[in-house]
Parts: C-alpha cells; sequence; structure tokens
C-alpha cells in the first residue's frame, strides 16, 4: 500500500513554525526552563567533560601564579569574612549585651553542587548547577564560590537550577563597602565587573577595599564578602558621587562547585 | 535530506558551544557554531527542509540560551529569507559565503535582542560589540566549516542550488 504523503505548503509550513515559536516566547519561563533544565541534565556529563577541557586548556595559557591562586583567594575570603563577622558580633555584643549570638552558618544547611555549564560570555553571566528542588534548593537562596558570595539561584528545576552571578546586568544585591555603614545597591555590569552608584563622594572608598553582601534573613545571616573594590572614580553624569567598580572575590570561571546556603532547612523558601 | 545525521551535528555543535568553545574564544569573542550551521542549511537545502533545519537550529540555541524563543522565531526568518535568497542569488563562493554569515549574525542577533527584551531579559551596553564581533569571527571560519558539514550530511556543495 503506497504511503500517504503530507503535502504543506511553504507559508503554512512557516506559519506553523512561526506559531510555535511565537508559544515558547509567551510561555511563562517557569515553562520554558524546564527545556533548558532537562537539556543540562541530560547532557550534563558531555558538557562538564567539555567544561573541564576547556578549563584546563585556558589555565595553560594564563601565566603560572607564584602561589596557588585558589588557595589565596580561599584563605583570602576567608579571613575578610571572618574580620567582617568578628566586627559585626562585636556590634551586637555592644548593642544587645547578654544576648548569645549564633555563629553566621551555624543551623544552615550546605548543599554543594557541581557545575554544569558557565556563561561568562559579556551577555550573561550565570551558572547551570546540577543540584535543585530535590535538593531543597529553592529560588533566592545565595551561592558560594570559595567562601565568599557569587550569586543567587534564579531558577530551578527538580535537580538543577540556574545561579544569576552578581556580575550578570540583571543582578542587583545590596551590599556594604568596606567599614562604611550604608547599604547600596551593587549592580551586575556583565563583564565579569559589577557597579555600585549612588554613593556620595563625602564616603571614603579605596581600591582594595572589600564588598560585602549585606545580611538578608531567612537567606543569608551574616554579611559575606563578594568582591573587591577595583575603580572608584566619580561618576560623570553627577560629580558628587562614586562610580565604584566591583570585581568578585574569587575566579568564578574557574569553578568547579558552588555551595548554596539553605539557611532554614526545616522550612521551604519561596 | 539526512534528519538523523542533522540531529547528531546539531548536537554535536550545541554540546561544543556550551562547554568547548572557550577554548578559541578571543576575550568575550565566541565563535557561533549554530549561526554558522544555519547558513550552511539555508544555502545547501530545499527551502521547506532549510526552514524546518532553521527552526531546529533556533530552538537548540535558545537551550543553552537566556530564554527560549527569541532565536527560534530569529532563526527561522532569516533561514527562510536566505534559502529564497539563494534560489536568486548563488552564495558558492566563501566570500558571499562569510559575507552571508556575518549579515545574518548581526540581523539575527539584533531581532534576537528586541525579542529578548520584549521577555524582561536586560539589554547590555555592549551587546552591539560582542555582536558584531561574535559575526566576524564566524564569518572568517564559519566557511571553512562548510566542507565538513557538507561531507557529514552527504551534500555535493558544488551544485548551485535544490528546489
Amino acid at each position: 500500500m503506497a504511503r500517504k504523503q503530507i503535502q504543506v505548503s511553504r507559508r503554512i509550513l512557516f506559519i506553523w513554525l512561526m506559531l510555535a515559536g511565537f508559544i515558547f516566547l509567551l510561555s511563562p519561563r517557569k515553562i520554558t526552563n524546564k527545556f533548558q533544565f532537562v537539556f543540562a541534565r541530560i547532557f550534563s556529563r558531555p558538557m562538564s567533560v567539555g567544561r573541564s577541557i576547556s578549563l584546563s586548556v585556558r589555565a595553560r595559557q594564563l601565566p603560572i601564579d607564584v602561589v596557588s591562586r585558589w588557595e589565596y583567594d580561599k584563605l583570602q575570603n576567608h579571613l575578610s569574612n571572618v574580620l567582617e563577622q568578628r566586627e559585626e558580633i562585636r556590634r551586637k555584643i555592644e548593642k544587645l549585651s547578654g544576648v548569645r549570638e549564633r555563629g553566621s552558618l551555624k543551623g544552615a544547611k550546605i548543599v554543594i553542587a557541581d557545575v554544569i555549564t558557565s556563561t561568562l560570555n559579556g551577555v550573561r553571566n550565570e551558572l547551570i548547577i546540577n543540584r535543585g528542588k530535590d535538593d531543597g534548593i529553592s529560588v533566592g537562596l545565595y551561592v558560594l564560590g570559595i567562601n565568599n558570595v557569587i550569586g543567587t539561584i534564579s531558577a530551578v528545576d527538580s535537580r538543577t537550577s540556574r545561579v544569576r552571578l552578581v556580575t550578570d546586568s540583571s543582578s542587583k544585591i545590596a551590599v556594604k563597602i568596606g567599614d562604611l555603614e550604608i547599604d547600596r545597591v551593587m549592580e551586575g555590569a556583565g563583564d565579569n565587573t559589577a557597579k555600585i552608584k549612588m554613593l556620595s563622594t563625602k564616603h571614603r572608598v579605596r581600591v582594595g577595599d572589600s564588598v560585602y553582601s549585606r545580611k538578608n534573613p531567612g537567606f543569608l545571616d551574616s554579611a559575606m564578602i563578594i568582591g573587591k573594590v577595583i575603580e572608584c572614580r566619580r561618576d560623570e553624569e553627577n560629580p558628587s558621587l562614586w562610580e565604584i567598580t566591583v570585581v568578585p572575590a574569587c575566579e568564578i570561571e574557574k569553578l568547579n562547585d558552588v555551595a548554596v546556603i539553605i539557611m532554614n532547612p526545616g522550612s521551604p523558601v519561596e | 535530506m539526512r534528519w538523523f545525521r542533522f540531529g547528531i551535528l546539531v548536537l554535536v555543535a550545541i554540546l561544543i558551544q556550551a562547554s568547548l568553545i572557550d577554548v578559541i574564544a578571543l576575550t568575550t569573542i565566541k565563535l557561533d557554531l549554530l549561526l554558522i550551521l544555519l547558513v550552511f542549511f539555508s544555502i545547501y537545502c530545499e527551502i521547506k527542509e532549510a526552514m524546518i533545519a532553521s527552526f531546529c537550529i533556533g530552538f537548540a540555541a535558545d537551550l543553552i540560551g537566556p530564554v527560549m524563543g527569541p532565536q527560534i522565531i530569529s532563526f527561522t526568518i532569516f533561514g527562510t529569507l536566505l534559502a529564497y535568497l539563494h534560489r536568486i542569488i548563488s552564495i558558492r563562493r566563501m566570500p558571499y559565503q562569510s559575507l552571508v554569515i556575518a549579515l545574518v549574525g548581526v540581523l539575527a542577533g539584533t531581532m534576537a535582542l528586541v525579542l529578548t527584551v520584549l521577555k524582561g531579559e536586560p539589554m547590555l551596553p555592549n551587546f552591539y560589540t560582542i555582536l558584531i564581533g561574535t559575526s566576524l569571527y564566524s564569518a572568517i571560519v564559519g566557511p571553512f566549516l562548510f566542507l565538513p558539514s557538507a561531507w557529514w550530511m552527504r551534500i555535493k556543495t558544488h551544485r548551485f542550488s535544490q528546489h
């Protein structure tokens, strides 16, 4: 019996394809993200291998450090965190004498996740990691690199999640700079840096100052280092304000795994 | 059109694009393998096949992109237009192929950007630098990848076009 062949005109085919495209475009991201997560999950192995090869090739192209950069970043960030936590605790002890203070991450659940893919291309700065809802991860949780905040969870699937890095152009995170007791919003610039604006030039900011993420109850109970100030200049539009450029406190593109902080493991955060 | 071979080729391209492409990246400028495949299939396939191939390549590009939809639409439109254009103007010589890759890269990228912004994603000030850089880089390398792609797809590249 001859097989019946469906004949579709080019115009109809084009309309169907465009319709399918617009359905994808107009569908909620919660639904369309599933396609991306399923793809990342199915091909996590070859993509991880490819990423490892890519990292090792790029590492050979870079000049050799005198000491391990990873170790240096890790210890430097740990030192900054401890100093900041000590200072914060000191302030609280002064303010609330007699009240016991719990450790910054005491009781928190730390979920270690492997990086499946990283996108640091100047347009987007994000990671896809191999932990998701099944591991207790939800949107908004803070993600650590080497003892430093590198971003927050922006989308989750059952076994994968997307991390929006602090350098992503859509990232906005409350921070404080060095010893200044002023909250400001740090916005990602997309080029592996972030910017802090709206800070009066009467405040003294120096290159090399540490930038800390502000504590965010339920997500981050203590300030943690995000990065360092690498440039501080007057805003071109308003010279009475600083325009501060910040780089992450670790080389995010070299991270193979990250840690997600679940502050209150018993109560899911939405 | 050998669709099974097409699927494998697109899958390999997307996996390389998502992981290994950094090896040959020039700072933030990366080779766009899917753009090169889009132009290849639009030039060397029948119009209907080119439409479906463009849709599939756009879908693959969106799988590793920020949101689903923009590249499906832009790739389908420009893949189809290119397939029709190839019936009128021969795009056989490598300089012409390079020019087409660069043009399609900029136009499809701009359309994808507009659709991405419509979906609520932010637009970056340095986007066009990256887009133009990526398109030019792909235009230089692209025609050299046509030959292995044609061998894999069992397509004879010397013919003018298929109708």
